[in-house]
């Protein structure tokens, strides 16, 4: 078997005394949805600005498919094929959703325009098109702009966004989401769902950081719970139930180490 | 309209898919509504003020007195699509009018002294720039840009009018196939601007910094670059507009006159260019200064006092906002509509 997409081993993060990572070791394979649950405070959004380059662990290596990695910066990790996609979806909304799709790898024109910036329109919806398409996601036409699209679709396009930075490449990359069905009702929820799972059958490594249980037992394979900056649990979903979890999230239930 | 998640073989099958009716004619109210404005506007007058409206040269006429607003109105939009609004535009006018002035005056070659003006005005945008970069507001940094440089230029001139820069008429008075240089000018700044707005990469990333800075950044772009860019063409507009008033009376004037900032964000407001920044269109911007112009011009054909002119454009100014809401509310009515649609629509 393959090294994982990203694998993290003896991660220490200190904010002056407070030590918010505690010797955190977690690994997520190629196609596998990690589900990161934990109470408020217990690391997780810190853990994943460690793997998303915001954050620089005190301790702890990385590795990206089996090679060692130093995040200095969010480019770094992004460079190595690791997306992150934020709670606030951060896309422009004044633009449609080709653009946004395409913004920082647009493709430009063949020959002297092109030399002088010229974006090929055309060819970048084309592309937009064919990659929702993939992704087995149809939303409004990729010319709508961003702020006449619903909560759902915005979701859906700020998830494609990161999907298609990660997917296709020649080894997959890892898509980062941070409780990326909050703002969502139930049946949008419901949708998100369905195209994490699609992209983990792609073989796009996935983490979802979430508060929503039901959500992490539809579409993980497995879960890990912090509390108090310490991994308490790693399983996969088959051999948990809720009130297991439940018990890890607030530590009544003793750590599986 | 919902967000269907569908096995991929199925989507592969399905048409091309189109907005709806109503999105569609609401995108075209919201884009378009200013040209619909200003041809019923033209109708009217060419009825009301018959016969002297409807006509090419009063046609000439209003294109010119438009002239100088649309360049500064450039400058506002694209400073403000930008995400910044920038204040010193007027400042940065009067400076590049006094520096063509001076150069001129003590024998510089003509062209490379408006070269040299317009150079100035980017670099003011530079400067305007990398100061709002350190995190100031940018209001209060260009308002500070607006007396420097103000100041500057009446130290450059000794606080008096150059007069007599005859040299500048071609790009003042002066008519080629019997349209007037500043029409010629604002023709070409604004297929220029638009053009690099819509069909550029810097112009197109340029508009999404300005929209949401943060979307641009976290697709590993350099946003800070394109906040500087937005204000070295706000200033370049300014300088442009500087050198044309100079060339119009053929003196450079060190006084900044800070109602030409009100007339070109009027302009801009009218063409539904929000400050909130990341919208707008140069071709709208251009039909808002026409406008001004169109209905000063016919007001002043039927005698009416000038003082009408700004009563009206204040009124269709608010209108135009009135609309602007209206739209927004009716497409966010639409999309609760069709999220409660989604739900039986079934998904997987």
């Amino acid at each position: 078997m393959d090294s994982p997409a990203l694998e993290l081993r003896g991660i220490d993060m200190h904010y002056g005394y407070v030590r918010a990572l505690d010797t955190i070791d977690i690994e997520v394979r190629q196609g596998e949805v990690l589900g990161l649950l934990g109470d408020n405070g217990a690391g997780k959004s810190t853990l994943l600005k460690v793997m998303s380059g915001v954050h620089q662990p005190t301790a702890g290596e990385i590795r990206v498919h089996g090679t060692p990695a130093t995040f200095a910066s969010p480019a770094d990790s992004t460079h190595a094929g690791i997306q992150m996609v934020y709670q606030d979806l951060a896309l422009v909304d004044a633009q449609d959703i080709s653009t946004n799709l395409n913004l920082g790898r647009e493709i430009l024109r063949k020959g002297p325009l092109g030399w002088l910036g010229f974006v090929d329109h055309k060819a970048q919806r084309r592309r937009s098109a064919a990659e929702l398409e993939k992704l087995g996601v149809r939303t409004a036409a990729v010319t709508r702009p961003v702020e006449m699209l619903s909560g759902g679709q915005r979701q859906v396009v700020a998830l494609a966004r990161g999907a298609t930075r990660v997917a296709g490449a020649e080894r997959n990359g890892v898509l980062l989401l941070d409780e990326p069905t909050a703002a969502l009702g139930y049946e949008q929820t419901q949708q998100v769902q369905a195209l994490i799972r699609r992209l983990a059958d792609q073989g796009v490594a996935c983490i979802l950081v979430t508060h929503n249980l039901p959500l992490a037992m539809a579409v993980c394979d497995r879960i890990a719970v912090l509390n108090r900056g310490r991994k308490v649990a790693d399983v996969p979903v088959a051999e948990t139930d809720n009130d297991q979890l439940v018990g890890w999230i607030t530590g009544a239930r003793p750590s599986m180490f | 309209m919902a967000v269907t998640i569908a096995p991929a073989a199925r989507a592969a099958g399905a048409e091309k898919d189109k907005d709806p009716a109503v999105i569609r004619s609401l995108i075209f109210v919201r884009d378009r509504g200013i040209f619909v404005l200003w041809a019923l506007l033209l109708i009217a007058f060419s009825i009301w003020a018959s016969p002297y409206f409807a006509s090419v040269d009063n046609a000439i006429l209003i294109a010119n007195a438009a002239a100088i607003t649309a360049i500064f109105a450039a400058g506002v939009a694209v400073g403000i699509i930008g995400g910044a609004l920038d204040l010193s535009i007027p400042g940065t006018a009067a400076l590049a009018g006094c520096v063509c002035g001076w150069l001129i005056t003590h024998g510089t070659p003509t062209w490379l002294s408006i070269v040299a003006a317009l150079a100035l005005g980017a670099v003011v945008g530079v400067i305007n720039g990398l100061i709002t970069l350190r995190g100031f507001n940018p209001i209060i940094v260009t308002i500070g840009t607006l007396s420097a440089m103000s100041g500057l230029a009446a130290v450059i001139v000794g606080g008096y009018t150059i007069p007599g820069l005859d040299s500048l008429t071609f790009m003042g008075t002066q008519r080629y196939l019997g349209v007037p240089a500043p029409v010629w000018i604002v023709a070409a700044l604004f297929a220029a601007g638009t053009v690099f707005l819509t069909r550029t990469r810097d112009g197109i990333r340029m508009m999404a910094v300005g929209g949401n800075p943060e979307a641009v950044r976290r697709s590993g772009i350099h946003s800070n670059r394109y906040k500087v860019l937005g204000f070295v063409i706000s200033g370049f507009c300014a300088a442009l507009g500087g050198l044309v008033t100079t060339a119009l009376v053929t003196e450079a004037n060190p006084a900044a006159s800070p109602g030409i900032i009100f007339n070109a964000l009027t302009a801009v407001a009218l063409a539904g260019v929000s400050l909130a920044g990341g919208r707008g269109s140069l071709p709208r911007v251009l039909v808002g200064a026409l406008i001004l112009g169109t209905i000063s011009n016919a007001l002043t054909l039927k005698g009416i006092q000038p003082y009408w002119a700004t009563a009206v454009t204040g009124v269709l100014l608010l209108g135009s906002l009135a609309l602007e809401k209206w739209v927004s509310t009716t497409v966010s009515r639409r999309l609760v509509l069709s999220a409660h649609a989604s739900t039986h629509t079934g998904t997987r």
